[in-house]
């Protein structure tokens, strides 16, 4: 088997906080730098990599594993802007069957495909739904499927909150083979004191803020676009703030040798 | 404590309930093979046990289909009138809605659901769970539920003071041949002496454990002495098929001659220990034999021979330097007997009769 060497990031952070917006900003800006970057969306509404494919839907992992589909990488792996490679666990329809036990059907379908070994990317991000509800959604930091973790927050308590279980999470985990946290990442809501409280939060949770995107409209301009705020608005500010992010995580997350999983 | 040993979980529990409810199918609601071993024993006594399958992609996208689709097959290859559909581990996890699926089948015949799991705790916990969902289901009244639930909860806590449920892991044990035993209880008899049998057998068991009340009279005719045999067979007392049990075997006795005293039912084992004692102790035996479950009578001493089924309490009981023989694999035999099966024992003490 080849081994690639590999950065494997995964973002996390309560629901709705702007996790998909940004780490498919991020893919982008590292695609941009000529990067190969394969962004693996741990959600059942798949909606991780909309941005990256101006809209289209990628195929889920597992729609193509169900009924006992057995499905080729070319059927799971969409390719986006810049080159990226967009993959979409998938998961049931809510209120059935179990999206945490998906998620690990569906690392594991991607694992048995080779598909590190096939696209050898150089990043590889994953976005992860929520909270660490359950043991399927702690998979990116187990196993050494992901090795650095970061954590989109706002200056919000509940948000504040979600950051504080997640981190506790990733904690519980460490030892070999598990990831480690990474910092935050302040997306702005604009709430008072934001910057403040997100930093009294990180010290409390003896952690760093590595980033400050500000509240903008020009990301939803983009998103009615279908497009990042990278492919949207190249020469925005906004624009030049993620792919400032993007080097913060490159610098920050360190390459690990492995397939799917590290070592 | 935590329970290590094989024993029945809550899902294996709730099943042998429903048979005694006279259930037609079982539906286990979880991956094929769950529960096989008990599952065979329950076809061989007439329920039809299913799984649904389920399998990994059930487990994500939700399980109601294959479901539906084993209910319907069910209806349409047994024609049953009454159908359980009984939860595991598996479709407990991720929350399926049974009793959905019961209603987009909607089979022509009464459908109900336990909502039970193995990791649900005592073993007792599924078999009542079993009962409040035939409750509702109107299969059984409100009086007999209260009755069920107050002896399956004697029992747990029987179990957990004096049986194994209270015990670290013991290797089971085959235990001394039944030789000894009988040649003992023959010499009492020879000798003028009174023997009193007391019979504490769980529901089925009781079609093994009777046979020792055939073999002592036919000794007790033949060489003398007195006898006195106690058993938990009163035929107005459980649910149907227990009924049933004790009418079968009740019957058969007499057809044989046997004299016996009835205490209580076949399902208050755990209860009737007392109750026996204290009729034991007025006859005053020369030997007490304790059959079917003896940790249920208070007080086991040394000068008595017990006489059990199950391999670990054997080891139980020889552990604690009491006097015991087993009848292993008595289980799998009385699985839908309708008459009385041979006992070791038994056979033992007719060989040495001649
Ligand atoms: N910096 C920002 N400025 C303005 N709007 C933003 C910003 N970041 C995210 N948003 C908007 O917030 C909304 C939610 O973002 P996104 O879908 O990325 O969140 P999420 O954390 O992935 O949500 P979910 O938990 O539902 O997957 C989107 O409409 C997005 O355009
Ligand atoms: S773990 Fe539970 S669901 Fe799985 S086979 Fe055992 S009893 Fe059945
Ligand atoms: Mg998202």
């Amino acid at each position: 088997m080849l081994f690639s060497v590999v950065r494997r990031i995964a973002i996390y952070g309560k629901g709705g906080i702007g996790k998909s917006t940004t780490s498919s900003n991020i893919t982008a800006a590292l695609c941009e730098r000529g990067l190969r970057v394969m962004q693996v969306g741990c959600d059942p509404k798949s909606d991780s990599t909309r941005l990256l494919l101006n809209g289209r839907r990628a195929p889920t992992v597992l729609d193509s594993i169900r009924d006992g589909g057995s499905p080729s990488l070319d059927d799971i792996v969409s390719t986006g802007f810049g080159g990226s490679l967009c993959v979409e666990c998938g998961g049931p329809k809510p209120g059935t069957g179990c999206a945490g036990r998906g998620i690990i059907a569906a690392f594991e379908t991607l694992e048995r495909l080779g598909a590190v070994d096939r696209y050898r990317p150089d990043v590889m991000i994953y976005d992860v739904l929520g909270d660490v509800v359950c043991g399927g959604f702690a998979m990116p930091i187990r196993n050494g499927y992901a090795n650095d973790i970061f954590v989109v927050t706002s200056g919000e308590m509940m948000s504040l909150y979600a950051a504080g279980n997640i981190v506790s999470a990733v904690r519980s985990f460490s030892g070999s083979g598990y990831a480690r946290f990474g910092g935050l990442i302040l997306n702005s809501r604009n709430v008072k004191d934001e910057g403040r409280k997100v930093q009294e939060a990180a010290e409390e949770l003896d952690t760093e803020v590595i980033s400050v995107i500000p509240r903008s409209d020009t990301v939803q301009e983009c998103e009615s676009k279908s497009m990042t705020v990278v492919e949207g608005a190249p020469d925005s500010e906004q624009a030049a703030l993620y792919r400032e992010l993007a080097s913060v995580l490159l610098s920050r997350s360190k390459d690990v040798a492995g397939g799917l999983k590290g070592f | 404590m935590r329970i290590i040993h094989p024993r029945p979980n809550p899902i294996v529990a709730a099943m042998y309930t429903l048979r005694d409810l006279n259930v037609d199918v079982i539906v286990v609601h979880g991956p094929a093979g769950c529960c096989f071993m008990a599952s065979r024993m329950l076809e061989e006594a007439g329920v039809r046990v299913v799984t649904s399958g389920l399998k990994e992609d059930d487990l994500i996208f939700g399980g109601m289909k294959p479901l539906v689709e084993t209910l319907q097959m069910v209806y349409e290859k047994f024609k049953p009138k009454v159908v359980a559909v009984i939860g595991t581990c598996s479709s407990m996890i991720i929350g399926e809605d049974m009793d959905a699926a019961i209603r987009q089948a909607a089979l022509g015949c009464t459908v109900f659901s336990v909502n039970c799991h193995g990791c649900t705790g005592d073993n007792t916990t599924g078999a009542i769970l079993a009962i409040e969902s035939a409750n509702k289901a109107g299969l059984l009244s409100d009086e007999e539920r209260e009755r069920q639930t107050f002896l399956m909860n004697a029992a747990t806590s029987m179990e957990k003071r004096v049986g194994m449920a209270g015990r670290e892991y013991l290797s089971p044990t085959r235990g001394p041949t039944k030789l000894a035993a009988a040649k003992r209880i023959l010499d009492v008899l020879r000798s003028g002496g009174k023997v009193c049998c007391v019979m504490l057998a769980k529901k089925e068991l009781a079609f093994r454990f009777a046979d020792m009340f055939l073999a002592l009279s036919q000794a007790r005719d033949r060489l003398g002495g007195d006898l006195l045999l106690l058993g938990n067979l009163d035929t107005g007392l459980g649910l149907p098929r227990i009924r049933g049990y004790a009418e079968a075997i009740t019957s058969e006795l007499k057809e044989n001659g046997v004299e016996f005293e009835a205490v209580g039912g076949l399902d208050e084992y755990a209860l009737l220990g007392s109750r026996m004692k204290e009729r034991a102790e007025t006859y005053g035996p020369d030997l007490l034999v304790i059959i079917g479950i003896p940790h249920a009578y208070p007080e086991l001493s040394a000068g008595q021979l017990l006489v059990t089924d199950q391999p670990r309490q054997l080891a139980n009981y020889l552990s604690m330097g009491l006097d015991a023989v087993g009848e292993i694999a008595s289980h799998s035999m009385v699985m839908g007997a309708k008459s009385i099966v041979p006992l070791e024992t038994g056979d033992t003490i007719r060989e040495l009769l001649g």
